[in-house]
């Protein structure tokens, strides 16, 4: 009976060992992984951390659309209507891009008002407006949805 | 005529409504030869709820513009197809959709069931209640009858990204899927409260559950498909918030099914298998609450309604409150203790469920993080596809591991010689076929050279006794159905490794005549045309796919511009060759003379679907097979 017991202590150790490694483990990995969304006021009060992966939102500014032939970039500025950011992508934008229309970049910052974005991300839904843009415009009042 | 179609619709809805009132009062009634019985109600709920699915059906593909859903989601310069599809392609008809489901497996359940009066009773009450909650929720905040003030002459369109034939069968399976877990959660709370979970409850059960898992993974792959043929992504699953909304249910589905055949079997498991039926269940109603609300940040966000959200969130609140009181009355006294050894199935099996649910709990962990960082501290941010990738590894290493050696484990104890004579041979195949391929073809990394060592061994263990040593080839034996699925997940995850380590994409700025080269293969751009279809405009570019100066193949990528609701979208030119595809994407971007185009090559998508299909062709035999020493 009392190697029975034992037999079941042991167990229960082992188990919650593993279980508490691996919760670690996952939890560190999560932490790793976080990607922060920033408006471009958020970063100009930032500290530059080049090696940071981000997303950053707000209104493509109208008429700052460019293409780049040598580098192969397209270049445009993110707007929350008080501050910009220079962004800079290689590769295909969505369809659904568009001047004064909500735009989510991530990417890297390459210097203090640049980045490097890596995707654009496209939305199913011309009607649909990313929930932090939403919020980044009604904080400077420029909201005119509902 | 609209106003009496829209009286009728709500009218069918409300008589259905009033038919389960009446199937939770007879619930203890045994005496089936009366005209009220659960028989004949059950049928009563499915053609009312049909008749009433039917005529929304009806002024769809009519185009009855009175009705506010028609014209919030239609158009009459629609294609067919997707003025029908349309009907579930927003979110009363939808709901719509999901209690007809409810009604579906209600009422086939107690057709086709042999399973005893009371638990049958029973049920089909539980059933009846779910179906009362559904009802009043799309009564009463998503009414789909509803009439307009003034009839407009033209209706606002269906968002064109759902314009794909994939997308009119994919949400009515994935719907099947969770919803048939609904079945198995009403099947499990009787269960629990007549105290009968024993060998022929699982008997019962058993084919429902996998019915249930075969319209799940047949949705999520559909969806998987789509996403890789619409979204011009070159990829097929992204560890996106909806995505992982209906993986989630998967998973706890598919540790559930073991559960089942292991209680059937052995008679053991009863409170286990209880709780994985209601959390299936529980996982469903969230993944559906996920989609619905608008809560997510998802590539797939559809603008959408937080109140209705909210009652999702209500609803599951009260089912698992309600279900988790019966559960610790009942719950603890149904097991029954039968010995094992430690090397047994049993432990197998029990290993196979806590890998399936640390699975889980890492995909709920990174998709609902984001929304409590969001609601507790209200930063928003997401989580990079690496976390899944990374924190996975190690679980789906174990798991095939476990896969691997299960089956050759005896039920109630095993023996290790038994495993090694069975296993051997796959084993050292594997190894000696990956290593030498592995040497062939460079690139891989010692975590993806074993992952894929046994995946080979699963598959050559899972099929050796069925196809190639066996006398009765194809005779349909009780693990039959367990050598596929395992076989086609060994499959998946080769593929999986294969396509994403050889997976390559370049991206062109071109005019017409510009040669573009990828990987040894050569493309020319030899022509931009427009062209018209009944609701879209669209200008196709050609390229031609050339060895030794003779094409072989001509691309067409397309980019369309819809006029209802005004939308542009990019139509996938996607070659499928036998190992790999060729995927040709492109835009234009604007006040520019060039057009961008994306061009990828990806080895072994026709193996991802194959694998897909094999796993639900072995969950359809290991439904219609019966056990036999049972």
């Amino acid at each position: 009976m009392r190697d029975s017991i034992k037999k079941r202590f042991y167990k229960f150790v082992i188990g919650f060992v593993v279980i508490l490694l691996s919760v670690i483990i996952i939890i560190f990995n999560l932490k790793d992984n976080l990607v922060y969304f920033y408006s471009p006021t958020d970063l100009k009060s930032m500290p530059l951390n080049i090696n940071q992966s981000i997303r950053v939102g707000g209104l493509v500014e109208k008429g700052s659309v460019e293409f780049n032939k040598e580098t192969m970039k397209h270049i445009f500025i993110i707007t929350d209507n008080k501050h910009t950011v220079k962004v800079e992508f290689k590769g295909i934008l969505p369809n659904l891009f568009a001047e004064e229309k909500g735009v989510v970049v991530e990417g890297k910052q390459k210097n203090i008002g640049t980045i490097n974005a890596h995707q654009v991300l496209a939305k199913h839904d011309e009607n649909y407006m990313p929930p932090e843009v939403i919020k980044i415009l009604q904080n400077n009042g420029r909201w005119q949805g509902e | 005529m609209s106003l009496f179609l829209s009286y009728l619709g709500i009218g069918l809805l409300y008589t259905c409504l009033l038919t389960s009132v009446l199937q939770i009062t007879i619930a203890k009634q045994v005496n089936s030869k009366l005209l009220i019985n659960s028989l004949n109600l059950s049928l009563v709920q499915f053609i009312s709820c049909m008749l009433s699915f039917l005529i929304l059906i009806y002024v769809f593909l009519n185009s009855d513009f009175n009705f506010q859903i028609v014209f919030l989601n239609s158009h009459t310069a629609k294609p067919f197809i997707y003025k029908f599809s349309g009907t579930w392609g927003n979110h009363e008809g939808s709901l719509l959709m999901w209690v007809l489901i409810l009604t579906i497996f209600n009422f086939s359940y107690s057709f086709f069931s042999n399973s005893n009066k009371k638990l049958k009773n029973m049920t089909i009450a539980i059933q009846s209640f779910l179906i009362i909650g559904f009802l009043l929720f799309l009564i009463f905040t998503s009414n789909p009858f509803l009439l307009m003030d003034e009839v407009p002459s033209e209706g606002l369109g269906l968002n064109p990204i759902l314009q794909d034939p994939l997308l009119a069968i994919h949400p009515p399976l994935l719907y099947l899927g969770y919803v048939g877990f609904s079945l198995i959660f009403s099947l499990a709370l009787a269960g629990l409260i007549i105290s009968e979970v024993d060998k022929s409850w699982a008997a019962t059960t058993r084919p429902w559950a996998f019915t249930a898992w075969i319209f799940l993974t047949s949705g999520i792959g559909l969806g998987s498909l789509w996403a890789y043929n619409e979204l011009g992504w070159g990829g097929y699953w992204f560890w996106d918030p909806v995505e992982n909304a209906s993986l989630m249910p998967w998973l706890a589905g598919t540790a559930l099914i073991h559960c089942i055949v292991v209680l059937e079997k052995r008679n053991t498991l009863q409170s286990w298998t209880i709780l994985l039926s209601i959390l299936t269940f529980a996982l469903s109603l969230i993944g559906t609450f996920l989609v619905r609300s608008g809560i997510l940040n998802s590539v797939h966000a559809f603008a959408s309604d937080s109140s209705r959200g909210l009652f999702i969130l209500a609803f599951l609140a009260l089912t698992l409150f309600v279900s988790f009181i019966i559960y610790a009355r009942n719950g603890p006294s149904l097991d029954q203790k039968i010995e094992h050894e430690f090397l047994s199935r049993e432990t197998g099996i029990l290993l196979n469920n806590w890998i399936l649910l640390s699975i889980l709990f890492v995909v709920f962990l990174g998709t609902l993080y984001p929304i409590f960082t969001e609601i507790v501290f209200g930063s928003s941010l997401s989580i990079g596809p690496n976390y899944f990738i990374i924190s996975l590894m190690p679980f789906v290493f174990i798991l095939l591991i476990s896969m691997i050696l299960t089956p050759f484990v005896g039920w109630g104890s095993g023996k290790f010689k038994h495993i090694i004579t069975n296993i051997q041979k796959p084993l050292l195949l594997s190894t000696a076929l990956i290593f030498s391929l592995s040497i062939y073809y460079e690139k891989l990394s010692i975590t993806e050279i074993s992952l894929l060592i046994l995946s080979s061994t699963l598959i050559a263990s899972s099929l050796k006794d069925k196809f190639i040593l066996s006398k009765k080839i194809f005779s349909i034996s009780t693990t039959l159905g367990r050598s596929l699925t395992h076989a086609g997940f060994g499959l998946l995850i080769i593929s999986i490794i294969a396509n994403s380590a050889y997976s390559t994409e370049k991206i062109f700025q071109s005019k017409v005549n510009d040669i573009l080269n990828i990987s040894g293969n050569q493309f020319v751009f030899t022509d931009v045309k427009q062209s018209e279809a009944i609701n879209y405009n669209a200008i196709q570019a050609f390229f031609e796919l050339r060895k030794n100066d003779k094409t072989i193949e001509i691309f067409t990528p397309e980019i369309r511009f819809y006029s209802n609701p005004p939308t542009v979208t990019s139509e996938t030119s996607i070659s499928h060759q036998f190992f790999k595809d060729i995927y040709i994407v492109m835009n234009i971007p604007e006040n520019q003379e060039h057009i961008n185009v994306r061009i990828h090559i990806k080895p072994f998508m026709n193996f991802i679907w194959f694998s897909i299909m094999m796993m639900i062709c072995g969950g359809t035999v290991s439904a219609i097979t019966k056990r036999r020493n049972y």
